[in-house]
């Protein structure tokens, strides 16, 4: 492309030469390239290099390839986007949470399924909060990693999508059967039978807390298929491993560890059943994969009829997120604090004026 | 061809180009232009896979190679002219790699000068290596996973049935549709109907297909695969059954007589309950009916031509009525068959998409589809199929109608008289 311009311009500054009316010509260079950018002179010549082509009439312009788009656009408002999704499907399991518990049959009357697990493991009563502690553990390092992710958008877009997603889903399976309490250890708030407002401050309160038990805040049963620790546990793991250099293999191995002594505890302490661990982990890591392999795979990203990943009723949502990312998203970090601005500046001055040599004594530029 | 042409051997890079240009072929006129005849001859595939070659070449330099043998040939003829002693030809034409066993038989016709007899031995290309090859044996490989996998399941639902609670100790978990719909009876053998229903329809689909093996193949491997899952499920945690109505078989508590012969009574019947083979309890995360549903209903429409629109709408209503009436005749919870359909979809779109695409055919670190524990054995069974199967139909019975489409080889040559 580039030879194929000069050599027009070659023709222009030729016929320039043969007719010099007004000293203007219009190379056809760059048009294309400029508009994009749009911040340069969309059509000919800037003032300074018009009146140096009519002075200069020996000089070729030589086109500046305009810069390259960016291959990761911030785009933080559909990182806000995805964030609200995420925090709306968070609300709904709450409020499901909250519908469900009312349905739960009591201990007495619809006694804990027999469960393998159960039946080898007897129940260790701390066991749970070693579970949330590994999780907090493990959203606490996720976070700060993130922090020094240079692509924070993107992958904290990816973030709040899958767990939205994963959220969403479990309100369908929560909602549709009721499993009971997995152990007669269960202690579960009184059920309110129609009192909204004492509803909504249970909502509250499971909010405030996280959903966590150690918070004090999940009292309510009902909750069992699949398990929300699970999801959590898997998928900051994921997260973690693929965001951070592949040769902290030490790092990977205790996140690893983290998760999977997080998983088991949780069956130990008999809070879910076993059934419920190996959905959420199924659902988890497969939406995972699914999601980063089409984003990574430029063939992928594309609806067609080879391409049955697209056959995924949130692949239009994901399409909206992802359609400008360029391919992999580079594992590169920098420091958090420094101003968004400086990040930006290109290094590259651009020179708009053209000068002869001998002139500089007279004009500094 | 000219009448007087120096031998290629002694070409100028000038006279390359211009043999080149004159060819039309002036694409490579850049690449090649310091090549010399010597160097022209020596071309190889080898090279176009290489840049700068591979970046001008759109056929991996197919035709260029064909001229420059029709080249060579054009010289050993002229060699030939001007006189060899036995008027022997070395049949040097084309690559050696390219025979295909006719070997390198010349005829010495045993004249003293001149060529009169002169045979040139043209190579038959080969045929292609399939980009389909039919791999029957993977096939069965396949098949046996799949039955061994049937047969599983059918020994865990067996084992479950013991360890299911009695509906008095343990009444039917709520469920959200069952508190909507009341149950209907008859309502479970239109499902196992729809069921036969479809499977009939992929298996007559499944004759007529072109590529047989290897569609047969994927379906063992994802049926396989799917009742696996459904085994871990069952067994882990023991769901009570769904309504009042079920009528269990009493429990055996381990008479291994009587588990093996529910066994096979279960896997004769083919799990359905309109064969009456069917009256065991505890098999309900996640439905098996649903899986049978789902899946054939996503092979018949992937393996049928688009147009047939109707035919697609048909069966999907079929599959779509099919898990209505479990959930309508009260014999699954809802999540059974939910996660049933969401498990089938996801494994049948993901095998695929793997499977038509070469570049996920490779583990790499941005393909992370290929992080399933299957993907070893999904590599082996499609590495050798070369893209999408295309949808290819043709008639299975008459295998004698099949010899006309052959091609006629002929094995020598007969001599003029």
């Amino acid at each position: 492309m580039n030879t194929i311009e000069t050599a027009k311009l070659e023709e222009h500054m030729e016929g320039q030469n043969n007719d010099t009316a007004n000293g203007y010509s219009r190379p056809t260079l760059s048009v294309s390239e400029e508009n994009k950018t749009g911040t340069s002179k969309p059509k000919g010549l800037s003032n300074g290099l018009r009146k140096t082509t009519k002075k200069y009439p020996n000089y070729i312009q030589i086109a500046m390839s305009a810069e390259p788009r960016n291959k990761f656009p911030m785009e933080w408002w559909k990182t806000g986007i995805a964030f609200v999704y995420a925090l709306f499907n968070l609300i709904l399991t709450t409020v499901m949470i909250t519908v469900v518990h009312e349905r739960v049959p009591p201990k007495e009357l619809s006694p804990p399924l027999p469960d393998k697990f159960f039946d080898y493991v007897d129940r260790v009563q701390w066991a749970f909060s070693v579970s949330e502690i590994n999780g907090m553990i493990l959203v606490g390092l996720w976070i700060f990693q993130w922090l020094f992710l240079r692509y924070k958008s993107i992958v904290g877009r990816r973030f709040f999508f899958i767990i939205g997603t994963l959220y969403l889903y479990r309100c369908i399976t929560m909602y549709v059967t009721t499993l009971p309490v997995p152990g007669m250890h269960f202690q579960c708030a009184p059920k309110l039978n129609g009192d909204s407002q004492a509803k909504v401050q249970r909502i509250l309160r499971l909010i405030s807390g996280g959903g966590l038990s150690i918070t004090g805040s999940h009292i309510l049963c009902g909750d069992f298929l699949f398990s929300g620790h699970t999801v959590i546990l898997t998928l900051i793991y994921l997260f973690i491993k693929e965001y951070s250099p592949r040769h902290f293999w030490w790092y990977h191995l205790i996140c690893w560890l983290m998760s999977a002594a997080g998983i088991i505890c949780i069956l130990v302490a008999h809070e879910h059943y076993t059934v419920d661990v190996i959905i959420a982990y199924y659902i988890t890591t497969r939406l995972f994969w699914w999601y980063h392999s089409m984003a990574n795979e430029k063939t992928l990203k594309v609806s067609s009829q080879t391409n049955f990943l697209s056959r995924a009723w949130w692949y239009p949502i994901f399409y909206f997120f992802e359609k400008n990312v360029q391919g992999s998203v580079p594992c590169s970090f920098s420091w958090p604090i420094s101003w968004p601005p400086s990040c930006f500046k290109s290094s590259c001055k651009k020179y708009s004026r053209v000068q002869k040599t001998g002139e500089d004594n007279e004009k500094s530029t | 061809l000219p009448d007087k042409m120096k031998e290629v051997v002694l070409w100028s890079p000038q006279e390359v180009t211009n043999w080149l240009t004159e060819n039309a072929v002036p694409e490579y006129c850049e690449p090649l232009k310091s090549y010399t005849g010597q160097d022209l001859i020596n071309l190889t595939e080898e090279d176009f896979k290489k840049t700068p070659l591979s970046r001008v070449s759109s056929d991996s330099g197919q035709r260029l190679l064909h001229m420059i043998e029709t080249l060579k040939v054009a010289h050993h003829m002229e060699a030939h002219k001007n006189g060899h002693a036995n008027g022997h030809v070395r049949s040097g034409i084309g690559d050696p790699t390219r025979e295909n066993g006719f070997g390198s038989k010349t005829k010495l016709n045993g004249l003293p000068n001149g060529y009169k007899k002169e045979m040139i031995k043209i190579p038959m290309p080969e045929p292609e290596r399939s980009q389909y090859p039919m791999e029957w044996g993977k096939t069965f490989l396949a098949f046996l996973y799949a039955l061994s996998c049937f047969v599983f399941t059918t020994v865990t639902i067996s084992v479950v049935h013991e360890r299911v609670p009695p509906k008095e100790v343990q009444p039917p978990l709520p469920d959200a549709f069952f508190d909507r719909f009341e149950r209907v009876q008859w309502a479970f053998s239109i499902c196992e109907i729809n069921g036969m229903i479809l499977v009939g329809l992929w298996f007559v689909q499944w004759l007529l297909l072109k590529y047989k093996s290897i569609i047969s193949r994927r379906f063992f491997c994802l049926v396989g695969t799917l009742y696996l899952y459904r085994c871990i499920t069952m067994y882990v945690t023991t769901l009570p059954v769904p309504g009042m109505h079920f009528k269990c078989s009493p429990k055996l508590f381990g008479d291994w007589e009587s588990h093996l012969r529910r066994i096979m009574k279960l896997i004769a019947g083919g799990g359905l309950s309109i064969t009456g083979s069917h009256n065991m309890c505890g098999d309900y995360l996640y439905s098996g009916h649903t899986v049978i549903l789902t899946l054939t209903y996503l092979f018949i429409k992937e393996y049928s031509p688009r147009r047939l629109w109707w035919y697609h709408w048909l069966c999907w209503a079929l599959s779509m009525i099919g898990m209505f009436c479990i959930l309508l005749a009260h014999d699954h919870y809802t999540v059974d068959v939910v996660v049933a359909y969401y498990i089938t979809t996801r494994l049948f779109w993901w095998y695929h998409t793997m499977a038509n695409q070469q570049v996920l055919k490779e583990a790499s670190q941005t393909n992370l589809l290929a992080r399933v524990w299957w993907y070893k054995a999904f590599q082996y069974f499609e590495k050798n199929v070369q893209g999408i199967v295309p949808r290819s139909y043709h008639w299975p019975f008459p295998w004698a109608g099949l010899q006309r489409g052959r091609q006629v080889k002929y094995s020598r040559l007969a001599p003029d008289t």
